[in-house]
């Protein structure tokens, strides 16, 4: 008998583990929420380090879950946990019967209105990191008309305990750094200011990016946050910083700033937590089950978790996320859930 | 005819009140001279030291305003209101105004009526050397009166003395019945008593009840009334005609002096040393060290009730009790630095047990003095602002050559920019011609300075901020930030400038017709910032000019209750956690009339609770946070 696994949420977590389980012969179902897979991928240009577009590889996420049973716009009604199984009520009205849970339900940007003092949705020329993303999707923003000066802020909504976020977000400084090479390539002519706090560069070809930011396309990297921003009489932004490394204020007219908002946790999470009676840490993300080795394994037997449910995450950490989960899921469902006698006991041992 | 005259020829004769004791003394009043004697004392070297220690102006200040016939007036009035009716008390929580009345008034009429006797019946025993110490205290153990001599005016003062007993008895049993359910006279928290407390507390509430039982074993000997006289034919009742009365006067003098021995050291000096702090203050003089001198008085003058642990709002945590300003005060008056420090520097500043205070002591200014003790004398680097006098302020962009009015926004408006889009809108629809004074940035009003304690920085700020106003030439300086206009208001001294916060001067525009604006059903809550109702008195302005573009409904805690957002710059220590659970109490309060908008004046409020409301996962219903410029921009 092949075991069922309910996989929610369709981003590259849900994607990758629900390939590398139905390559091990199991049953996977995939719901998402949204009615288009892929997540906040599904949303970004292109990726760093290498700039490959983000359509390739979603691409090649999507087509290796061949033969799942995909579910868009559909949500969870209803978990009851029965003896080993859970029973899950979806809102297409289809009730699945599943070994295994996987949570995979990522994260939400921050929202940028909440930093009023960067005036997102108050001064024409400000936008977000996933804004400028769409720009260089669709090539239309009305926002940008051949800026001469943009800036970039990075940490908008982490590392910012005022907003309700203490934690580093992982993907902005390196998002930023793209970005600011992107548009040094579209506008060669503007000068491009990056506002940071300081630059967390840790995965591999991610300093090459930066050095190629500053030495190639001159990109110029302030160590400050942005303290306020005011607009002029003729649209364009006054901002206000601080140079630490100078030691002084100063102020800066642009043309454009870009808002490098952040990760939070996804608005979903308090209603699956519910649903799952899992715990949800003081952060907003998920609890994983404690201990350095615990893995993917949520506190609950025969609930895992992956990507950025429990916190902020590269795509390749994502990925590795997936296919651990799914490693582990499969040592769940051969060893453990099986041993109908010795469930419990095996539960206690081992999960 | 004869036998009047005889009579009243008689009671010329013979004395209506007889000495008992020849000698005017007994052994049992020693433990009460001793104590009032060592209580004396100390408040003479106490009051001496203090005045020494306020500099010699301020103490010319205080002479010549006793006899300023406006200051000795109000102070006469603060004295009966405060001290001995405790009026303050009364207007919010008239049980327990009842029970401090009761004792306070009631014990100052029992000793005065207590001389008045003596005075009156054996007048020779009110000098000091004939026991005046002690003699009218326990003068009905010393007196018999004639029994053939019961004329009226003995038995109106029994009457009182009787009736003043009975009423504070009736405070007392208020008081013991607090300790134990103080929420039932409206107190949540109630301090906790020192040793010295408890030592005063239990004598002061042993003396009455034995004051009760000395007086009435002898009510058969030196008279008493309703109260006293059938007590003590209970007492006849129970025990014979012979009472052993002595050990009640005993205890009763052992009480007496363990409460007065006990006092300097004990919360209960406020009842003296509210008199100075009050004869001071209305002079007009003002700490400047948050231990010595007029603030001696000050914290010596804090009765420790505790009304200040209900009103300050970070105490919706059972943990941070330890941070209010009664605590504040008892370990200033301790020395202890290091508990002072901490405590003055977690304060958010919002001045509610300053407004609530029945005393009136201005614990803010206190923690504020503590915090320039060490704050100071920090060295920070503000070349860069240029230095104070030579400083070039930003050239202001005029619409005109000579605005009307100039307009201020503040560092704080700057970080919610939404502000300052609706008041510039509002004064173009008004057609206000005016000046923008720190569009580009301008430089700190100076006031979080002086909330940190940092008063020669603050200077240095509010010095080339004067320079710039005054050279602007305009007549309306309007402020959208309260923080600013406190310091505007109170620090900067511009002549022929008016100094409005933007409340005022938009709801000014709407009275004279100036601003047209449409009224709507919107239901609003307005939230009173600290700064603007009780630093600056701003309650019923931008209530009267929101009344017009909506309906106004009642927060729970309103006006000089209003309890702070939670996002004060006046804390510098306050985590993020507790911030949170105060905007949340202060969230609770204003959503109690279920409005669609919560209104406020203040850009810090407008911030603290856009990001509390956006958190809140107990809303049911969604609210918006509204600036006041911003409602009255959208309709």
């Amino acid at each position: 008998m092949k075991n069922n696994i309910l996989i929610i949420g369709g981003g590259p977590a849900g994607l990758e583990a629900s390939a590398q389980l139905q390559r091990m012969g199991y049953n996977v179902i995939l719901i998402e929420r949204s009615a288009q897979l892929g997540g906040h991928l599904a949303k970004w240009d292109r990726l760093f380090p290498d700039r490959v577009p983000a359509d390739e590889v979603l691409g090649g996420l999507i087509h290796a879950t061949e033969g799942v049973k995909c579910f868009t716009d559909t949500d969870i009604r209803a978990i009851n946990r029965l003896e080993k199984s859970y029973n899950v009520r979806l809102t297409n009205g289809i009730t699945v019967l599943s070994d295994a849970l996987l949570v995979a339900s990522g994260f939400d940007l921050f929202n940028a209105v909440r930093k009023e003092e960067y005036g997102y949705g108050i001064y024409n020329q400000v936008m977000t990191n996933a804004d400028l993303e769409a720009y260089f999707k669709t090539g239309r923003d009305k926002r940008i008309e051949n800026p001469k000066k943009i800036g970039f802020v990075h940490c908008v909504g982490s590392r910012d305990e005022k907003s309700g976020c203490r934690s580093c977000s992982k993907v902005c400084c390196a998002t930023a750094v793209k970005q600011a090479i992107e548009m040094k390539q579209a506008f060669p002519q503007a000068d491009v200011f990056c506002f940071y706090m300081d630059l967390r560069l840790f995965g591999r070809h991610y300093e090459d990016l930066y050095l190629e930011a500053q030495k190639e396309y001159g990109v110029r990297f302030i160590r400050g946050r942005v303290a306020e921003v005011s607009e002029n009489y003729d649209g364009t932004l006054l901002v206000k910083a601080e140079d630490t490394v100078a030691s002084k204020p100063l102020k800066i007219t642009l043309d454009l700033l870009v808002l490098m908002s952040g990760m939070r946790p996804s608005a979903s999470v308090k209603e699956l937590g519910e649903h799952l009676g899992m715990m949800v840490e003081e952060d907003g993300y998920f609890a994983v089950r404690s201990g350095i080795a615990a893995g993917q394994r949520s506190p609950q037997p025969g609930i895992f978790l992956a990507g950025a449910a429990t916190g902020p995450k590269t795509l390749p950490e994502t990925l590795a996320d997936a296919r651990a989960a799914a490693m582990e899921i499969d040592r769940y469902l051969t060893e453990i859930f099986p041993d109908a006698r010795n469930y419990k006991q095996l539960v206690k041992e081992r999960w | 005819m004869t036998p009047l005259i005889n009579l009243l020829a008689a009671q010329a004769e013979v004395p209506e009140v007889i000495d008992r004791i020849p000698s005017g003394f007994s052994y049992f009043v020693i433990p009460f001279t001793v104590g009032i004697v060592f209580f004396l004392c100390w408040i003479g070297v106490g009051c001496v030291r203090l005045l020494r220690a306020v500099p010699r102006t301020d103490r010319l200040r205080l002479w010549k305003s006793l006899f300023i016939p406006k200051t000795a007036a109000k102070n006469i009035k603060e004295l009966f209101c405060d001290c001995l009716f405790h009026v303050k008390i009364w207007q919010r929580k008239p049980l327990l105004g009842y029970m401090h009345s009761a004792i306070a008034f009631g014990w100052f009429m029992i000793i005065i009526l207590g001389h008045i006797e003596v005075a009156l019946f054996v007048p020779a025993r009110l000098n000091v050397t004939r026991g005046g110490l002690f003699y009218p205290i326990f003068y009905r153990y010393f007196v018999w009166m004639n029994p053939g001599h019961t004329t009226l005016r003995g038995a109106f003062f029994f009457f009182l003395m009787d009736f003043f007993l009975l009423y504070i008895l009736s405070g007392i049993a208020l008081a013991v019945f607090k300790r134990f359910r103080s929420i039932v006279l409206g107190m949540r928290h109630t301090t906790k008593p020192s040793f010295a407390d408890r030592v005063a507390l239990y004598s002061l509430w042993m003396i009455f009840p034995l004051r009760l039982l000395a007086e009435s074993f002898t009510a058969d000997l030196s008279g008493g009334s309703f109260l006293t006289i059938p007590v003590n034919q209970f007492w006849h009742f129970l025990f014979g005609d012979k009472l052993w009365f002595m050990p009640c006067w005993w205890a009763y003098s052992i009480c007496l002096g363990l409460f007065f021995a006990a006092m300097p050291f004990s919360r209960y000096m406020h009842i003296l040393t509210e008199v100075l702090w009050i004869l001071l203050r209305n002079a007009g003089i003002k700490p400047n060290h948050p231990r010595k001198g007029v603030a001696e008085a000050e914290i010596y003058a804090c009765s420790s009730c505790g009304l200040c642990l209900d009103a300050c709002p970070m105490n919706v945590q059972k943990k941070n009790l330890k941070f209010s300003s009664v605590y504040f005060i008892r370990f200033l008056r301790r020395h202890n630095e290091k508990k002072i420090n901490a405590i003055a520097d977690k304060c958010l500043m919002c001045d509610k047990c300053h407004a609530l205070c029945p005393v009136g002591v201005d614990a803010p200014a206190l923690r504020r003095a503590q915090r320039a003790t060490v704050n100071n004398s920090l060295p920070y680097d503000y070349s860069y602002l240029g230095c104070p006098e030579g400083m070039v302020p930003e050239p202001i962009q005029t619409y005109s050559s000579n605005p009307e009015v100039l307009y201020f926004a503040g560092c704080m408006s700057h970080l919610t920019p939404r502000i300052i889009k609706s008041v510039e809108k509002i004064f173009k629809a008004a057609g206000v011609e005016y000046a923008f004074a720190d569009r580009d940035g301008g430089i700190c009003c100076g006031r979080p300075l002086m909330l940190a304690g940092k008063t020669d920085a603050a200077a240095a700020t509010i010095a080339a901020n004067k320079k710039m106003i005054q050279e602007s030439g305009c007549s309306t300086l309007v402020l959208s930030c309260p923080i600013c206009f406190k310091i505007f208001k109170e620090e900067y001294h511009l002549e022929g400038i008016k100094v409005v916060h933007y409340t005022q001067f938009i709801n000014e525009l709407i009275a004279s017709g100036r601003l047209k604006v449409e009224k709507t059903d919107r239901k609003m809550v307005y939230h009173d910032p600290c700064e603007l109702g009780r630093g600056c008195g701003v309650y019923l302005e931008p209530r009267a000019a929101l009344s017009q573009v909506g309906t106004l409904v009642k927060a729970s805690k309103e006006y000089d209750e209003s309890i702070c957002c939670g996002g004060s710059l006046g804390s510098l220590t306050l985590d993020t956690h507790d911030r949170a659970k105060i905007s949340e109490s202060s969230l609770d309060s204003l959503l109690v009339g279920k409005p669609e908008t919560i209104v406020t004046a203040c850009p810090l409020c407008l911030k603290t609770f856009s990001e509390a409301v956006s958190n809140a996962k107990y809303l049911t219903e969604p609210v918006q946070v509204k600036d006041f410029a911003e409602v009255v921009c959208e309709h």
